[in-house]
């Protein structure tokens, strides 16, 4: 559960980027965040992951988001990237997916049997001692969810999952984003995949939210989506 | 855009040339043989004394440094990596070492021996040892660099109590220098798309051009921390395991120090010779 | 000015990794001490993006060549002395391993000439005291200036300590019996233009951070906020130009009394030369002739490493030597065959 009440922020000497913010996610909810550059939705990730601090309460089970949490809340929070290549520093996707596990104190055993684990599931097996830098986008994006999932977190955050993929690639996230059974909060102006992969969206503007409700409401709602710098999604809009 | 352009235009990129080369290395260390097999840490030593003991050659004891070229050639053959692909990277190497050795025929021209005739002086022979230590030692560490994965070699630094700052920051450096050069390789390629017949930079454009990458990456940086941060990182990095060093390890360090050993206090060119021309 | 493994003794790399891992130990300890691990990441990719910047061609205006960047200097800007002598360690590091850039064994030397120079005496001794200095007046522009005269004077002294240590590596090591003057003749005036150049590279990208994001840059800010005045900032950069004028002045002089071959070659070899593809250092100029005439004495006890060895009928250096290189020939011999069999071992492995 995430919660989000009356949250403002603003980075230094800057406008406010989130204002008086309200909301609450719960347990299995998957949420996509949609909204114009500069709308918020990366803010609000970082908020939640406690990168940055801002006004207002936010709650990740019942607990505060503040400097003494942070350990308990990171480790239940996953959060992918939209640049694989920031998310993986390791050498290979093997040592990548081990990092977070070990870190938590889990034993080489455990840890290596929680990798293998993931890596069976996503189907990655043959991409466990390649090098990350050696990997392509399609592959390290897919490597960037195994290793946020390695450490089995409560929640998955993911800004952009699907940015820079080609078509089938895209769809391989896709899938897998939709078989996870985590809370799932997605920001992207992909939202044919936010239509594929979220219930519920939440449509920001200028830092406020201006809609919140079942993702197929909001996504067909032709008038408001353009109102926002967004168009509607492809599978929707008729073609001319 | 025509073909021979592009080409043209990836022929002016250093960096993607460096990248290839970088990629080739990494491809080399993942192969399988018996002297990739081998725990890192004995080829890091064996690597070291190896080099030590060809610095340590006098500069006209050309006939006592050949035989230390039986040793790169055999792990070469081992490790099923043909000798010739080294053989690029001399070009960095042996121009540096004839700047230094080119001259000694110049200036000494004493003569040492003579062979039928024509007499070699000692700046020939000081300089082709000196030419022959370059390539020696080259060998030596691309043999290293090419059987074990980076990795491995830091895993094994650490195991020998390099500090683990310092270890983390190669690790982390080698991931980063593919991603850096690569970008620093499209903007070389864009600059060039839009000034054409510039052998560089442009004086006007020096702060500006890596100034850019530069400020982008303290960026990345912080994001990279994050990322770190958010998997729990609290300032311990955990290392692969090494590979366990084993008898067969230990075999094949003794047989090397060895073999450099007798290599380095008996002239083996000369009792071979001694025996053949006696 | 990467130094190879070939043109060292032993003892002198040794010497080299002794000295450079001191600084190293102190470096850790420091940055260990002030607790700023998330420094490791910019330490990392600021790290990367030198060595990949180290790659780019500039154009020097009015001339045909370019010019190259090494890196310490800005290291130190950006990251302050410790971080940037560590990220510059592991610059030459990768150099060395993957591309031959420098050797293994010659790695302590190669930090010591390039890292610590850059880092430690570019930053204490010129970097702080000139932006802390009240060099230019009071402002913006000043501190711009005072970036731009730190740059330029920092990679040109820095430069020059290197090349020294470079001519004095090589002549202890015994690679080169060219007398030390004439060495130095020969590698400070090049290493002075190269410094310049690379000091105008560096205040250029030093410039271009002070304009976008001034707060990356060590010292600044402190001076900016006019919190900091300088105290020993004038007595420190005096200090510098002394050492500079001695070290510029002596190989000069030196060099004017060296003998007229090296002035020759000196010549031949900038003009061939020019810049090299690695740090923009001119390494063919770096290592030159041994101009000896009493060498020859000593030849015949060189030619074996142990005096006392001698087989019967070996008593001759000539005789030594031919059943040498019949030796020679033959452990060569033996090298290429090994290379065939390998050849022949892995075809079959793979068929």
């Amino acid at each position: 559960m995430i919660e989000f009440d009356n949250v403002s922020f603003a980075y230094e000497s800057g406008a406010p980027v989130i204002k008086g913010l309200s909301f609450r996610i719960e347990d299995g909810e998957s949420v996509g965040l949609i909204g114009a550059n500069g709308a918020g939705k990366s803010t609000i990730m970082k908020l939640v992951l406690g990168l940055v601090q801002g006004e207002g309460r936010i709650l990740v089970d019942d607990t505060e988001v503040n400097k003494e949490n942070l350990g308990r809340i990171r480790k239940k929070l996953g959060f992918v990237l939209q640049n694989s290549d920031n998310q993986m520093f390791m050498p290979t996707v093997y040592e990548d997916m081990m990092f977070g596990p070990l870190n938590y104190m889990v034993s080489r055993e455990d840890a290596d049997k929680k990798v293998n684990e993931v890596l069976d599931r996503l189907g990655l097996q043959y991409l466990k001692n390649k090098y990350n830098h050696k990997i392509s986008g399609g592959e390290k994006r897919m490597a960037a969810i195994a290793t946020v999932l390695a450490m089995e977190p409560d929640a998955v955050l993911m800004d952009e999952p699907t940015s820079a993929l080609d078509p089938y690639n895209r769809r391989v996230v896709i899938n897998t984003i939709k078989e996870l059974g985590q809370t799932k909060i997605i920001t992207s102006h992909d939202l044919d995949m936010i239509m594929d992969t979220c219930d519920r969206v939440i449509l920001l503007s200028g830092g406020e939210i201006v809609a919140d409700g079942p993702a197929m409401d909001i996504l067909s709602d032709r008038e408001l989506l353009e109102a926002n710098h967004m168009e509607l999604p492809l599978s929707l809009s008729a073609r001319p | 855009m025509t073909p021979l352009f592009y080409v043209i235009i990836r022929l002016m990129n250093k960096m993607e040339k460096a990248l290839g080369e970088l990629g080739h290395m990494d491809e080399l260390a993942v192969q399988d043989s018996p002297v990739h097999a081998m725990n890192a840490g004995a080829k890091l030593l064996c690597t070291v004394i190896y080099i030590l003991t060809v610095m340590s050659f006098d500069k006209y004891d050309l006939s006592g440094l050949i035989p230390m070229l039986l040793w790169p050639v055999l792990m070469f053959q081992m490790s099923g990596i043909s000798v010739s692909t080294c053989f690029y990277k001399l070009r960095i190497v042996l121009p540096l070492v004839m700047a230094v050795g080119l001259f000694n025929p110049i200036f000494d021209r004493e003569i040492m021996l003579q062979i039928g005739g024509v007499g070699i002086s000692g700046g020939v022979i000081s300089m082709i040892t000196l030419m022959l230590k370059g390539v020696l030692c080259l060998m030596a560490s691309f043999l290293l660099v090419a059987t074990t994965p980076f990795d491995n070699i830091c895993a094994a630094l650490r195991r020998v109590h390099f500090p683990a700052m310092l270890v983390t920051l190669l690790l982390l450096t080698y991931r980063y220098v593919g991603v850096m050069t690569e970008e620093l390789a499209v903007m070389t390629d864009a600059y060039h798309l839009r000034a054409p017949g510039q052998k560089g930079i442009h004086v006007s454009a020096w702060g500006s051009f890596l100034g850019q990458l530069l400020l982008r990456s303290m960026d990345r940086a912080q994001e990279l921390y994050s990322s770190m941060l958010l998997r729990g990182y609290h300032q311990h990095f955990h290392y692969a395991p090494v590979k366990p060093f084993r008898s067969r390890d230990a075999v094949y360090l003794i047989l090397s120090l060895l073999f450099f050993t007798v290599v380095k206090f008996w002239n083996l060119s000369e009792i071979i010779g001694m025996f053949v021309t006696r | 000015m990467h130094m190879a493994d070939a043109l060292l003794a032993p003892a002198v790399a040794a010497t080299m990794y002794v000295a450079s891992g001191a600084a190293a130990g102190v470096s850790i300890n420091k940055l260990r001490k002030d607790d700023e691990p998330s420094k490791l990441p910019t330490m990392a990719v600021t790290a990367a993006v030198v060595f990949a910047g180290q790659m780019i061609n500039y154009t020097i205006p009015g001339t045909g060549s370019s010019g190259h960047m090494c890196g310490g200097m800005m290291l130190s800007a950006l990251l302050g002395p410790y971080a940037g002598f560590l990220s510059m360690i592991v610059v030459l590091a990768i150099q060395c391993l993957f591309f031959a850039d420098g050797g293994l064994m010659a790695l302590g030397a190669n930090i010591w000439n390039m890292a610590f120079y850059g880092c430690f005496v570019g930053y204490f001794l010129i970097w702080k005291p000139i932006i802390h200095s009240k060099w230019f007046g009071e402002g913006k522009s000043a501190i711009r200036k005072r970036i731009i005269a730190a740059s330029i004077l920092g990679c040109v002294i820095t430069l020059q300590l290197g090349a020294f240590s470079v001519v004095l590596e090589t002549s202890l090591s015994g690679i080169t019996e060219l007398p030390l003057g004439a060495f130095m003749g020969l590698m400070q005036p090049i290493h002075l233009a190269i410094g310049l150049v690379e000091g105008l590279i560096t205040a250029a990208v030093l410039c271009f951070v002070f304009e976008s994001r001034p707060e990356l840059l060590r010292d600044v800010n402190e001076v900016g906020a006019g919190t900091l005045t300088a105290k020993r900032s004038l007595k420190a950069t005096v200090g510098i130009l002394a050492i500079v004028a001695l070290v510029v002045g002596g190989g000069l002089s030196l060099f004017a009394s060296g003998n007229p071959d090296g002035l020759e070659w000196a010549l031949f070899g900038n003009a061939d030369g020019g810049y090299s593809t690695n740090m923009g250092l001119d390494e063919e100029n770096f290592g030159v002739s041994s101009d000896v005439a009493d060498k020859a004495e000593s030849v015949q006890e060189k030619t074996s490493f142990l005096p006392d060895y001698a087989f019967p009928g070996s008593d001759s250096a000539a005789g030594t030597t031919v059943s040498g290189i019949v030796g020679s020939a033959m452990v060569a011999g033996v090298a290429l065959l090994i290379c065939f069999a390998g050849g022949f071992f892995r075809k079959k492995k793979q068929s």
